[in-house]
């Protein structure tokens, strides 16, 4: 081809690409919801586990502390901090130790008399009346006269502070200057934020805006502030994964080009080259942002990843070319063998989108597309760029050598055995569990963070992450209803040390029915002025003191009960409406428990309500989620193997010459299973979703090794090519390996591990021309 | 007594009363635990008549402080830290944090540097202004704090020599409790108004 075809050619393409990435940009959306990488549940249990990672209340708490300051300026900073931050709506609760009976909107104050047990145990009646005037009278002889006297006109009999005690944490840190401050002298805040704790970056923009609202207060410079908590974790996590894979991915590129520079010796090349994954990569998530309302972040980096595959189809066209010969002729006859790569590689993948889970389905479209496009780049695109002619890379120097190196290692036919007898044996052997079931072991937390949060929680009582109380019902008030019928037996149960302490839905709102009971209880205003005026007749009160009381009274007796969603308004009810959710046909309510010693003691609860009261083992959940994950993988693996098989066969139309390529494939693999099982590095889902990847890559080193031609030329450039590949996997997989973070790591060392034992495997098990 | 006193002479800081005053409260020192009855009316605006209530005072030392009410009605509120626990006949205690209760945080900052003679704490929380005439004397004590004397506006103890007779506490709403200390508390009148027991405080009446 002359060169204006070719710069047009070329340049048609690029504008392709920049079409591509147009798109791309006006549809994209990217995700960071980390649900959407889980399993899709399927029990109940799961299901409510994965609407509570992320929104439950527990998991939206940030736990915060102040130090580095004396108590006093420390204290004044937690008044200063909540009061900025109860203004913003993204905090739907921020809690400090500063009981402020402003927590029950001034709307909803007459609702006190509904709200409060009082009128349970006795009638609203004279003698009920003057023992609490009585009561008062002491009290403004007292020294807490000043704290109660501007309550007394409204609320003679003390209710509201009856609802604070109520509403008080059982378990509350130690109180200095009216907040809450822990044994190490640090101011304690509790704040619950709009965003879902596993957003992480609704959660970034959360403790951003507790960060500045921190340093917009006055004094706050040189004090420090520490948070933590699973939104927290969430950032920190993601942060860390980001930095990491950054920097690996830009030392691994450059190292690729390097590594390509000295293949190839031509910079033509080593551009064009990288035009297929281009395309690849570019028509891979135009594809998916056309396919997915979102995209998940996670799958874009991962997709990238396993398109690392795609960089074979070039590197084997540039290594296969023959001095004098056409590229297009080159990938002529490199084409039916690329093609059943390729094909392989899509049905492998294809296993990913069988899983079920999001997250895996994306990627599985993202690489499929990406490999197809990729590959076909290469075979009708790419030969037209290159240049006509093209150093042979059969006479690298050395080559030959390694080759004949290669050629005289002892290959005996039993091979096989020993090695597949050494994986057995290995896998027998090796230490520890054969799974990883805990998804907290891929969340790169350092210790110490975690022992902060375990100090803050246990100093804050703030609740368990582990365990969940979950009172099913048909509707909200019937959550309420049930909330309450169990309350003595959680009273035993608190009693007899099997928790420390509950949060039940009840505590907040009574049931209707309980209102109603309350409210009938109620005087009419006539009525309650007689017993009034009969109660302060021996006291020195004055005598229409009292006129607001007798209102709100008459408010309480006659206004409609107080529902869930009319008290969402005010910031208790927000509390509440955390714990109540909507299931569709029915209603749960989420009663956070903390201290849970005990957690058998719950059976007897669940019999007596027939299982309408449980205690939920989120742990053991997730648990349950990933194995049967794990189940559908493995399942889908199969499916795939058989495929592949088939398709080997059916290629190379041979079942002797399928088992060449795919015995090698699979010994390697179990070897890898072998070696990180035997190094105690119990598998992850992450760790099979690489054995994939590398599993890809093997059949390409299988399927050139086995095609010998008898051409010594030839069998060099196979044996560049797949150098070239084998080296650029483990510079890139290499580095991943070495990263700290623990589903990078389990990829890295998978892939490049893979990588080395499918390249040995297949070369000393291929079938060689000379000998045969 | 003399530690005290000494100690109450070597620490003056800018914010400390005049000499005068830091002379007199050193005086007033007592070593722990120091009792003293007391009577109190308290006239305040949801009242139609004052309310009157006796018992007995006591500093045990440190930031603890009891109050024991015998009449009307038998009752003791004890601050110790931060915590102020009420107790009352026939009903289970009863706690609060000092913190809601500005009211008893200044009554306790007072008492104790008084009864410590401690005139920098006192100083530290309060402007110290000292009125004389002749053996009898007034302390007039304004909280430094802005938020605390929205609550308390100021507190005035009278005395003679070195004993200390009233201890008046003006609250920001306009309602005052009187208390009459020592031996005065006897002299509670059964219908007290402020302007009888100011008298009675400043030695205007016998």
């Amino acid at each position: 081809m002359r060169f204006a075809p070719r710069a047009a050619l070329l340049a048609a393409w690029l504008v392709c690409l920049g079409l591509l990435y147009l798109l791309i940009t006006h549809t994209l959306v990217v995700g960071t919801d980390l649900r959407s990488f889980m399993p899709a549940p399927t029990t109940p249990d799961q299901k409510l586990l994965m609407d509570q990672v992320g929104e439950g209340p527990g998991s939206r708490l940030l736990l915060v502390a102040i130090d580095g300051m004396p108590e006093a300026q420390l204290a004044s900073l937690s008044h200063g901090l909540a009061a900025s931050l109860r203004k913003q709506p993204a905090y739907p609760q921020v809690v400090n130790g500063d009981f402020d009976l402003a927590a029950l909107d001034g709307q909803f104050l007459f609702y006190r008399y509904l709200l409060s047990p009082t009128l349970d145990t006795t009638a609203m009646d004279a003698p009920f009346l003057a023992d609490q005037l009585q009561q008062r009278l002491d009290d403004m002889a007292s020294p807490a006269a000043s704290m109660l006297k501007s309550l007394l006109p409204r609320d003679p009999t003390l209710e509201l502070l009856k609802l604070a005690e109520r509403w008080t944490p059982a378990k509350s840190p130690e109180v200095k200057d009216g907040v809450w401050f822990s044994s190490k002298g640090e101011a304690l805040l509790l704040v619950q934020t709009q965003a879902a704790g596993f957003d992480p970056e609704a959660q970034e923009a959360a403790i951003n805006g507790i960060r500045s609202a921190f340093a917009a207060l006055p004094g706050s410079h040189g004090a420090h502030l520490l948070l933590s908590g699973p939104g927290y974790f969430s950032v920190v996590v993601n942060a860390q994964t980001r930095h990491e894979a950054d920097v690996i991915g830009r030392i691994s590129t450059i190292g690729f080009i390097l590594l390509l520079l000295v293949a190839y010796r031509s910079v033509t090349s080593l551009l064009f080259g990288a035009l297929p994954v281009a395309t690849g990569g570019l028509a891979g998530i135009a594809v998916m942002a056309l396919c997915f309302r979102e995209v998940h972040g996670i799958t874009l980096a991962f997709g990238f990843t396993l398109l690392g595959v795609a960089q074979e189809y070039p590197i084997r066209l540039l290594s296969h070319r023959r001095a004098g010969e056409t590229a297009l002729a080159s990938v002529r006859g490199l084409w039916p063998l690329l093609m059943t790569a390729i094909a392989s590689a899509c049905i492998a993948y294809l296993a990913f989108y069988a899983s079920g889970v999001g997250g895996l389905q994306q990627l599985a479209v993202f690489t499929i597309t990406g490999l197809l496009a990729a590959g076909l780049a290469t075979r009708y695109l790419l030969p037209h760029l290159l240049p006509e002619r093209a150093r042979d890379v059969a006479t690298t120097p050395g080559l030959a050598r390694l080759r004949t190196f290669f050629d005289e290692l002892p290959r005996p036919r039993w091979l096989p055995v020993p090695i597949a007898l050494a994986a057995a044996a290995m896998l027998y052997f090796a230490p520890g569990s054969f799974w990883e079931n805990n998804l907290a072991a891929l969340t790169p937390l350092p210790t110490d963070m975690l022992m902060t949060d375990a100090r803050l929680r246990g100093e804050l009582g703030a609740p368990d992450v582990r365990y969940l109380l979950v009172l099913q019902a048909r509707d909200a008030d019937g959550v309420l209803a049930l909330s309450e019928r169990v309350e003595p037996d959680i009273d035993r149960l608190l009693a007899g040390k099997a928790l420390d302490s509950v949060e039940l839905p009840s505590r907040y709102l009574p049931s209707a029915a309980t209102q109603k009971a309350r409210q009938a209880k109620l005087p009419d205003t006539a009525a309650l002025e007689a017993m009034l005026a009969t109660a302060l007749k021996d006291t020195p009160f004055k005598k229409d003191l009292f006129a607001p009381f007798i209102s709100d009274v008459a408010a309480a007796r006659s206004a409609p009960v107080l529902t869930p969603e009319r008290f969402a308004s005010s910031p208790l009810g927000q509390r509440l409406s955390a714990m109540l959710v909507n299931r569709g046909d029915h209603w749960v309510g989420l009663a956070t428990l903390s201290g849970v010693h005990d957690a058998d003691a719950f059976a007897s609860l669940s019999a007596k309500t027939g299982g309408a009261v449980r205690l939920l083992d989120l742990k053991e959940a997730s648990e349950s989620l990933v194995a049967e994950y794990r189940t559908r993988i493995l399942k889908a693996l199969a499916v795939a193997t058989l495929l592949l098989i088939a398709t080997i066969a059916f290629a190379l139309r041979s079942f002797r010459r399928a088992w060449h390529v795919l015995a090698p494939m699979t010994l390697a693999t179990f070897m890898v299973l072998a070696v990180e099982r035997v190094a105690g590095i119990p598998l992850s889902l992450f760790h099979l979703v690489s054995l994939i990847l590398a599993g890809g890559l093997g059949l390409h080193y299988a399927l050139f090794f086995e095609r010998d031609t008898g051409d010594p030329d030839e069998q060099r450039r196979t044996l560049h090519a797949t150098i070239v590949c084998v080296l650029s996997a483990l510079l890139v997989f290499g580095m991943l390996a070495w990263s700290s973070i623990p589903v990078l790591r389990a990829i890295g060392l998978t892939v490049s591990l893979g990588v080395a034992f499918h390249f040995c495997i297949s070369i000393l098990m291929a079938p060689h021309a000379s000998k045969e | 007594m003399t530690m005290l006193l000494m100690l109450a002479w070597t620490t003056s800081s800018p914010a400390a009363p005049a000499p005068d005053a830091n002379a007199l409260i050193a005086s007033l020192g007592r070593p722990a635990p120091a009792r003293t009855s007391f009577a109190e009316a308290r006239f305040s605006s949801v009242l139609d008549k004052p309310l009157v209530s006796s018992g007995e005072l006591a500093w045990l030392g440190q930031d603890q402080l009891e109050r024991r009410v015998d009449t009307p009605h038998k009752e003791t509120a004890a601050i110790a830290g931060d915590k102020v626990t009420q107790t009352r006949e026939g009903k289970s205690p009863r706690s609060f944090s000092l913190s809601r209760a500005p009211q008893l945080k200044v009554l306790l900052d007072s008492f104790v540097a008084l009864l410590g003679g401690d005139a920098s704490r006192l100083g530290e929380a309060f402007t110290v202004q000292l009125d004389r005439h002749g053996e009898h004397w007034s302390l007039a004590l304004t909280p430094t704090d802005a938020k605390v004397a929205k609550q308390i506006s100021r507190i005035v103890v009278d005395g003679q020599g070195t004993e200390p007779r009233c201890m008046r506490m003006e609250e920001g709403d306009g309602d005052t409790a009187i208390d009459l200390l020592g031996p005065l508390a006897a002299k509670m009148p059964s219908e007290p108004t402020r302007e009888v027991l100011v008298a009675l405080c400043t030695g205007a009446a016998p």
